[in-house]
Parts: structure tokens; C-alpha cells; sequence
């Protein structure tokens, strides 16, 4: 069974608790043992870079550090989270001073060290590279059957973050929605950020941000949209009407993340796939 | 003192810091860019602007004009990046006055210039590396009343780069007859005026060369005669001045070309045949008449674009594969736009440009496009699969993917003019209003000979600066982010990156920093950006760029003491983390858009979505009651209140406390 540290992201155990439902019973269903790192603290979420760079890398090599003393990988259901990790897990291996650093207050701090060793898994690379989408289509029990927009987000879609998927024309959503029986739809903005780190700042940048991406991919055909990032699902789902709104455009269209669409065409639970075919049918018409 | 000194060439090496210390000092030859000091084309044989890093020759008078002025430029110099050399190839001279006479320097050009010895490539016979291995210098002398022949002229010393020809044009007017002794190669081309006279700017030095007859055996030359042939004096001036050299000792290596009003068949004859011949005149001087035709094979068989001078860039070659290329196209005039698709084989180490180039010539003459000067230019951004490069030296094999589709369209976030023509004017007009270029008095530091004050920064500093703005085109990052489509009065990445840089420049006046500081601090400064990963992903300069942005929101944060919302957040951000371990969205909510905000969510939609249409499912149904009856509420369904602390949660604090006391 494959073996990775789980780190919610900033939100996951907060105000998206729809994911860290999902992710457990999906992980067992597809043979992924998760592994708890409770010491993990927020990674700063590249809020608290903006007043200290090197508070946020600490941070993240805390987390990395907590995970490499158990001898696995970190793997986060955050684009978001999993690009920070990547980003701070570059910097230090290009750095030797920096880390070394970074490395001598971790001892001082936490009795630990990141040696670069463990590294930040998104969810979607791991199912696609580790467990095979082969393997994904055999356990599908409920097939999505829907048309399905997948957004990535601009956080991870990036050199050294990306997996081994392309970072300017990803695909590996839209493979892993076709696993799953859904129909992928295919749109320009599936890359481009919906000003969620901006959210209550600029609120109404964001909310542009968030309207286009949503009615573009609305127009393409899509019944409902995946989001491979905690933060910004945020945007997508709860602030779309706001979106629409303040933008003029068709934004209505459920949301969801990726942990619980996996999680719903393996079969669990059943009765949120039901109202979200429901909330589909009835949006869309 | 007297100098005496004429300079060959001058060049910049790299790491520029592009404090404006040349330029002040000679206007006439170096030019500040955004990212470098360059040489400017107007001094120049090969009339190129760059740093001159292959070693073009300066023109006619100016080695000699501006000698003294690139020579403190140099000194100058804090980064002593500003290289030259002097005619002859030694040091330069310095002599002490005998008398308190000064006489001008010699408007000598580039005649006996020394260069070094050339590259050679294999193949080549002993007697042709023979001539190759001593002084290639070439006299162009033009005498022009329209501009036909001096045009001809520059065109004539790029192609001599092609026989290892150092060229210099050298115009007639001014030009010291005395300096035509010693010269071993000369080429001539002049035009005829009125009724066989000399063109103006030629009047003079032919006067002065009838005068002075100087002795010109040694000198091998050719001369190319423009003229009118329904004129009775048809090319005489070109004849005269045959005539003259003949007369003087000189040596013929071609018949005399004329050249009527349609000149440049005859004139392509003429140097298609005249500059392999006077490319075989040795450093001696002797025209090795017996090397023309190794000669002629030798020239044509190199590249225009091949370097001079002692390193050839290597040439990277690969196979030809078969692209399917998207086009964009859009046609202003009838506002309308499309797709294009072409099937085609192009070798995988060809540039964007290459393809582009290769489109425009043999698909669709109408495609627009800008083209680059010698690679990396700062302006020829696409999209190309969705990666945004500079055309002219984004390889196609770095581009395409295995499913061999090339999409090309123009960078996003700026006006299309047509095709895959962006406007820049909003880049440029925001640049302008920002004013990044160094401003740096009132300020200490040495001072110039003129006297101005120039500020200074140690080594160190001057690389760490360098390094911060390594960017190879701040147009493609004005266009690296997303926001800019949404936010009309967002000034943009690029401009913000420069002001950023330049008020890290330890030279700047502080007038100047105050002014950028307080810019990059307004609503359309560096808050605007809503999300610095959409820029961080494109590359090098992306992810530079990113992190110099961010440094910007650090810097004013740490001295605005966290004001205004962008601060609060990242205040009790840091805050909240610090005190549990985890971020606590509501007490972020609460403490950036206060109570007004929170009570606000019930009334836009946003808590109405949480309980009556969201699409998020799970945890317990009473966080939606309680988002919409008793605010605070917080960000998506209704978060914890008060979070529970992170196992060890002593240790955040303490990493916290050792590098940031102030959350």
C-alpha cells in the first residue's frame, strides 16, 4: 500500500470540510495509506511571504522536515499548499547557505532538519503517476456522467510543480475525469488564477477573476466544474453568485473539489452525488 | 596633455548597473536601455545597437572625435565594464605637450587599424590562412549627395565581414587626404552631382587630395561610379577619382563599375566580384591574385550572420519535424478574427521567428508579426502553447509537445493592433508615468570630470542588483499576469518591477525612492496585482520577477507599520498561525473587512449560496443557519470559530519568534 504524509492545506480542516471528507475514504478505496503529521502547521499560504520570505519557508520546511523524519512524502489536496512546498523545497536545494540556515533554526526550534529528501505530491499527480488511471477506471462505481470543466489554477501549473504533466496545457484532469466516466470540457482559463489570495482585499478583481473563469467554462458546455485547488474553490463555489453578480455573466454552476469527485465515482457518498446531479440538472436547464 | 590616441572599437561588457555615467558623458556613442548601456548605431560600420560585444568598428571621424569622451567613460564606469581599443591595438598613448599647441586629432577613421587575428575555418588552404592572419582592415570612402552611396557603402562593409574583412565606411567629408597613405585596401563610392561635379560632402577632401598628390603606392582600390546616363558627364566623378588614385600609385584589383540611376544590379556585380579580390591583398599589402577563387568560394560559403571576430557560436541542428500550427489572426479593419491552421516541416532547432518568417514568405504575405535584432528582443512576445516567449530565440523544440500542435497568438493582457501585434503604448505610457530611469540627485559620490555627480555601490551590491533585475523583457512581463485583463488601472508587473529595482539602486536619489515607494504603495501600484503566482509560473523571469514584487509588498508593509487591508491581512494572517499553528478565516474576515463586511456576506448572496444553493457538502448543516444568523461569518461554509492549536505548537512560536517578532 502506498504510504504518504497527509497535509490538509490551509482551509481543508477549516472551511473546506467537504474535502477532508472525502479524501480518507477515497484514499483507502484506491490503496493509499495516509499518515497523519499533527505537529504540521499552516504553510503561510504566500500571505505571510509578503512580510517575511523566510517565516514562510521555515514553515514549509518544518512541515517537509516532520514528513521526512517519517520517511514518506507529503501529499496535499492544495494547489496552493503543494506549490509553496515545491517553491521553498527549490529554493533550498539551490541554496545550501539558506538552508543551512533554515536548517539551524529547525534544529534549534523543532530538534529537526529537511534535508530534501521528501517532497510535496498534489493528489491529482499521485493518482495519475502512482495509481494509474487503469487501476482508477477499474474501481469507478458511480460514473460522474456529467460534463465536467476542470480547474487547475495558476499556483501549481508551473515548472517543478506540475508533476509530470504539461504546465502551460495540462491534461491530467481531464484524463482523470474520463476515468471516472465524465465527460471533460475543455476551456482557455483552466489555468488562470481567480484572485483568491486577493479575496478580501480585492474583492472586486477576484470577483471578475472568478466570473470569467466560471462562464467561459459554463459556455463550453460544462455541467459542473472541479477545482484541483482548496483556496480557490472558495471562489468558485461560494462567491460565484457574488461573481455573477457584480460581473453581469452566468456563473451559476456547482462546484466541487477533486477529492469528492473522486470519492463520488468510487462510490462514496452516494447521496451528495445524487443532489449534485440534482443541483446540475437543475442549474443547467 | 595631449592625447593622441584614436578608438578603434568600443564595447560594454556584461553587468551593466545602467547608471547613465556613459551617456552623460557622451551621448554620441553610449545609450542607456532599460537593461544595458549600448553602443549606438550611428558610430558603428555595422550600424547595429547593442553592446557591440562582436566588435564592430567605429565609423569614419567618430574614433578620433570622441576618443577622449570613451575613454572617461571608462573611467567612469563603477562596474569598469566599458571596454575599448585604440588604433593599432596598443594602449592608449599619452605624450606630454612640448608646446601649448593643440592640434586636433586626425579624422584617421579606422585605415590602419589592427584587429585580431580571425577565425578560420577548416578547410581553408595555407596561403588563404595566410592572408587571414594579418591586418584585415578595409576603407570604405564614400562621397554621396543623396544618400544612394552611402547607403551602398554600409551595405558593402557587412557583406566584407564575409572575407574577413574589417571594414570601416568612412565618409569623404572631412576625411584627411594624408590619411589615405598607408591604407592597403580602399574602396570607393560616389555618385556624381550636377554636371560632373563631386557630390558636396566629397568637394573638399578631392581638393585636398589634388593639392597634397599623396603617395599612394601600396594602396589597392576599386571604385564604384554612380551616375545618370543622360548626362554627358555620366559617373565622372567616380572616373575622376579612378583616374586620381591610378595616377597616385595606386593599385587597381577591379576595373571601374558605373552604375546608372538604377544602380544596384551593377553595384551587386561590382562587389560580388570586387571584395574577393581586394579580400586577397595580404597584410603586406600584395594583392595574391591566385587566392581569388578560393577566395570567392570562401565568402560565399559563410552565413551573413556569422560573427566576426576570434569565437564562432556553435550552431545547434536538428531534425525536421512535422508541426500542425494554430494561427491567430485578426484583421482590424473588419474587426474580425480566427484561426488559421497550417501543416508543414520545419527543422526543430528553428525559432518562433524562423516559422513566422518562413509563414509570412511563403503561405501568407499579409501575417503581422514583429520581427527581432539579433535575438532576444524585448518586443517579438507570442503565446505559444501557452507559454509566453520572445519569438526570436524561443526554440520550437522547446515549445511543442508530443502531440506536435504548435497554438500561436499574441501575449495576453494588451490591445491586438493585428495578427500577433500587441499594442504597446499602455505599456510605454505607464513606463513613462512611472519614471523608473535613474533620477539620482541631490546625492553624494564621486563626480565626473564635467563635475556632475555620479553615486556608487560597492561590487557586491551592484551583482545582488543585477541579479534582482535579470529579466530579459519587461514587456513580456507586463503580460505574465492575470489580474491586467480585469484591472484597467493596474499600472502592470513589468513597470512595477523597474520602479521596484531602480528605488533598490543605492544611487537613486532619495527624491526619486520616496516617489517610487509612494507610487508602488497606491491602489493601482503593487496591491493590485490579485495574484503573483499567475506571473510566477512563466519561467526565470517569471519566478524573478514574482519574488522582486513581493520583496516591494514587504518593504512597504515593514514600513507602514501593516496599515490599510493588504496589511491587516497579512497582520493577522501571520497572527492567527502564530497563535494556534493553523490560519483562522474568521478572524481574518472580521479583522480586514471589519463587522460592516461580515454583516455584508448576508446581504450579496455569499451566505445565501452557503446554505441555499452552495455546492460544498458536509459537515454539520448548523454552520449555514449560523452563517446567515449571527455573523461573524467567515470565507465558503462557516469555518471554526476558535481554532484547536497544532501538536507542538510551541514550536511555530518559536520559529516566529526567532525571525519575526512583530505578529
Amino acid at each position: 500500500m502506498a504510504k504518504v504524509a497527509y497535509y490538509p492545506g490551509n482551509t481543508a480542516r477549516a472551511a473546506s470540510m467537504e474535502v477532508e471528507d472525502c479524501i480518507v475514504p477515497l484514499c483507502v478505496t484506491l490503496g493509499i495509506e495516509l499518515v497523519e503529521i499533527p505537529r504540521a502547521s499552516s504553510d503561510g499560504g504566500n500571505i505571510i511571504s509578503q512580510a517575511s520570505p523566510k517565516l514562510q519557508d521555515s514553515l514549509v520546511a518544518r512541515n517537509l522536515a516532520l514528513a521526512e523524519q517519517k520517511g514518506i512524502d507529503i501529499m496535499t489536496t492544495c494547489a496552493t499548499s503543494h506549490a509553496i512546498m515545491c517553491d521553498t523545497a527549490d529554493t533550498l536545494a539551490s541554496d545550501s547557505i539558506y538552508a543551512s540556515q533554515l536548517n539551524n533554526l529547525l534544529v534549534r526550534t523543532s530538534g529537526i532538519e529537511y534535508t530534501g529528501e521528501s517532497k510535496s505530491r498534489h493528489l491529482l499527480h499521485y493518482i495519475v503517476e502512482e495509481i494509474g488511471l487503469d487501476k482508477v477506471r477499474d474501481l469507478v462505481v458511480n460514473p460522474i456522467n456529467l460534463n465536467v470543466a476542470g480547474y487547475y489554477g495558476s499556483n501549481m501549473q508551473r515548472e517543478g510543480a506540475c508533476g509530470d504533466d504539461d504546465a502551460f496545457l495540462p491534461s491530467y484532469l481531464e484524463q482523470l475525469i474520463t476515468a471516472l466516466g465524465g465527460v471533460p470540457i475543455d476551456y482557455e482559463l483552466k489555468c488562470q488564477s481567480v484572485g483568491a489570495p486577493s479575496l478580501l482585499t480585492l474583492e472586486g478583481t477576484a470577483m471578475a477573476m472568478t466570473a470569467a473563469v466560471l462562464a467561459e467554462a459554463k459556455q463550453n458546455g460544462a455541467d459542473i466544474m472541479v477545482s484541483a485547488c482548496t483556496i480557490s474553490h472558495s471562489n468558485l463555489d461560494s462567491y460565484q453568485s457574488r461573481a455573477g453578480k457584480l460581473t453581469g455573466k452566468d456563473t451559476a454552476m456547482p462546484v466541487i473539489h477533486l477529492a469528492e469527485l473522486v470519492a463520488f465515482a468510487l462510490g462514496h457518498y452516494p447521496d451528495r452525488f445524487a443532489q449534485l446531479r440534482t443541483r446540475a440538472l437543475i442549474i443547467g436547464s | 596633455m595631449v592625447r593622441i590616441s584614436v578608438i578603434a572599437k568600443v564595447w560594454i561588457e556584461e553587468d551593466c548597473i545602467v547608471c547613465d555615467a556613459c551617456q552623460d558623458i557622451c551621448p554620441e556613442v553610449f545609450q542607456i536601455t532599460d537593461e544595458t548601456s549600448q553602443i549606438v548605431a550611428a558610430v558603428r560600420i555595422d550600424g547595429q545597437f547593442d553592446r557591440n560585444i562582436g566588435g564592430a568598428l567605429l565609423k569614419a571621424n567618430f574614433g578620433a572625435e570622441f576618443a577622449e569622451y570613451i575613454e572617461e567613460a571608462a573611467e567612469a564606469c563603477p562596474v569598469d565594464i566599458i571596454k575599448f581599443e585604440v588604433v593599432g591595438g596598443a594602449a592608449p598613448v599619452v605624450e606630454e605637450a612640448a608646446a601649448p599647441v593643440v592640434e586636433e586629432a586626425a579624422p584617421v577613421a579606422a585605415a590602419p587599424v589592427a584587429v585580431a587575428p580571425v577565425a578560420v575555418s577548416a578547410g581553408t588552404s595555407d596561403a588563404l590562412a595566410a592572408v587571414f592572419s594579418g591586418d584585415r582592415a578595409l576603407m570604405i570612402l564614400f562621397g554621396s549627395q543623396t544618400g544612394n552611396a552611402a547607403g551602398l557603402a554600409e551595405k558593402t562593409a557587412k557583406l566584407a565581414a564575409n572575407y574577413e574583412l574589417a571594414a570601416s565606411v568612412v565618409d569623404m567629408d572631412g576625411y584627411n587626404p594624408a590619411s589615405l597613405v598607408g591604407a592597403k585596401r580602399v574602396l570607393i563610392i560616389t555618385s556624381t552631382w550636377g554636371e560632373g561635379d563631386m557630390p558636396d560632402n566629397a568637394e573638399d577632401f578631392w581638393q585636398g587630395v589634388n593639392s597634397s598628390s599623396p603617395a599612394l603606392a601600396g594602396v589597392n582600390y576599386s571604385v564604384c561610379a554612380i551616375g545618370d546616363s543622360s548626362y554627358d558627364e555620366y559617373c565622372k566623378a567616380g572616373v575622376d577619382w579612378d583616374d586620381k588614385f591610378s595616377a597616385l600609385g595606386a593599385t587597381s584589383v577591379q576595373e571601374i563599375q558605373l552604375c546608372d540611376v538604377d544602380f544596384d544590379e551593377p553595384w551587386a556585380k561590382w562587389v560580388k566580384s570586387v571584395l574577393p579580390r581586394i579580400a586577397c591583398v595580404d597584410g603586406s599589402g600584395l594583392f595574391q591574385e591566385s587566392l581569388v577563387e578560393e577566395m570567392s568560394a570562401y565568402g560565399e560559403g559563410v552565413d551573413d550572420s556569422v560573427s566576426s571576430g576570434d569565437f564562432t557560436p556553435g550552431t545547434v541542428i536538428m531534425d525536421e519535424i512535422s508541426v500542425t500550427i494554430e494561427l491567430f489572426r485578426y484583421c482590424p479593419s473588419a474587426a474580425e478574427s480566427g484561426w488559421d491552421t497550417i501543416s508543414c516541416s520545419v527543422p526543430a532547432h528553428a525559432t518562433v521567428e524562423d516559422l513566422l518568417i518562413a509563414i509570412q514568405q511563403d503561405v501568407d504575405g499579409s501575417l503581422a508579426f514583429r520581427r527581432g535584432i539579433n535575438g532576444g528582443t524585448p518586443t517579438t512576445g507570442v503565446r505559444v502553447n501557452g507559454r509566453i516567449v520572445l519569438a526570436d530565440i524561443a526554440r520550437i523544440s522547446d515549445l511543442i509537445g508530443s502531440s506536435g500542435n504548435l497554438k500561436i497568438e499574441p501575449v495576453p493582457g494588451l490591445p491586438i493592433i493585428r495578427d500577433l501585434i500587441v499594442d504597446l503604448s499602455g505599456y510605454e505610457a505607464a513606463r513613462a508615468r512611472a519614471e523608473p530611469w535613474m533620477k539620482a540627485d541631490p546625492r553624494d559620490g564621486a563626480r565626473l570630470l564635467s563635475g556632475a555627480a555620479v553615486g556608487t555601490m560597492d561590487a557586491a551590491i551592484a551583482t545582488q542588483l543585477h541579479q534582482r533585475g535579470d529579466i530579459l523583457s519587461y514587456q513580456l512581463v507586463q503580460s505574465m499576469s492575470d489580474t491586467s485583463s480585469y484591472d484597467k488601472a493596474y499600472e502592470g508587473p513589468g513597470v512595477h518591477l523597474q520602479q521596484w529595482l531602480r528605488a533598490e539602486d543605492p544611487r537613486c536619489g532619495v527624491e526619486q525612492r520616496n516617489n517610487i515607494l509612494s507610487s508602488l504603495n497606491e491602489t493601482d501600484g503593487v496591491w493590485a496585482e490579485a495574484d503573483l503566482s499567475s506571473i510566477a509560473r512563466y519561467g526565470f523571469d517569471g519566478k524573478l520577477a514574482a519574488r522582486g514584487l513581493n520583496d516591494a509588498r514587504a518593504h512597504l508593509l515593514n514600513t507602514s507599520n501593516y496599515s490599510g487591508k493588504h496589511g491587516r491581512l497579512v497582520k493577522w494572517y501571520g497572527r492567527s498561525v502564530k497563535w494556534t499553528g493553523n490560519v483562522n478565516e474568521t478572524t481574518l474576515y472580521r479583522q480586514v473587512l471589519g463587522p460592516l463586511g461580515l454583516v455584508s456576506n448576508i446581504f450579496n448572496g455569499v451566505s445565501a449560496r452557503m446554505v441555499l444553493g452552495f455546492t460544498r457538502n458536509g459537515g454539520p448543516p448548523i454552520r449555514g443557519l449560523q452563517g446567515l444568523l449571527m455573523p461573524p461569518a467567515g470565507v465558503g461554509k462557516i469555518p471554526n470559530m476558535i481554532n484547536s492549536k497544532v501538536d507542538a505548537h510551541h514550536e511555530v512560536v518559536s520559529l516566529f519568534n526567532e525571525i519575526d517578532k512583530r505578529f
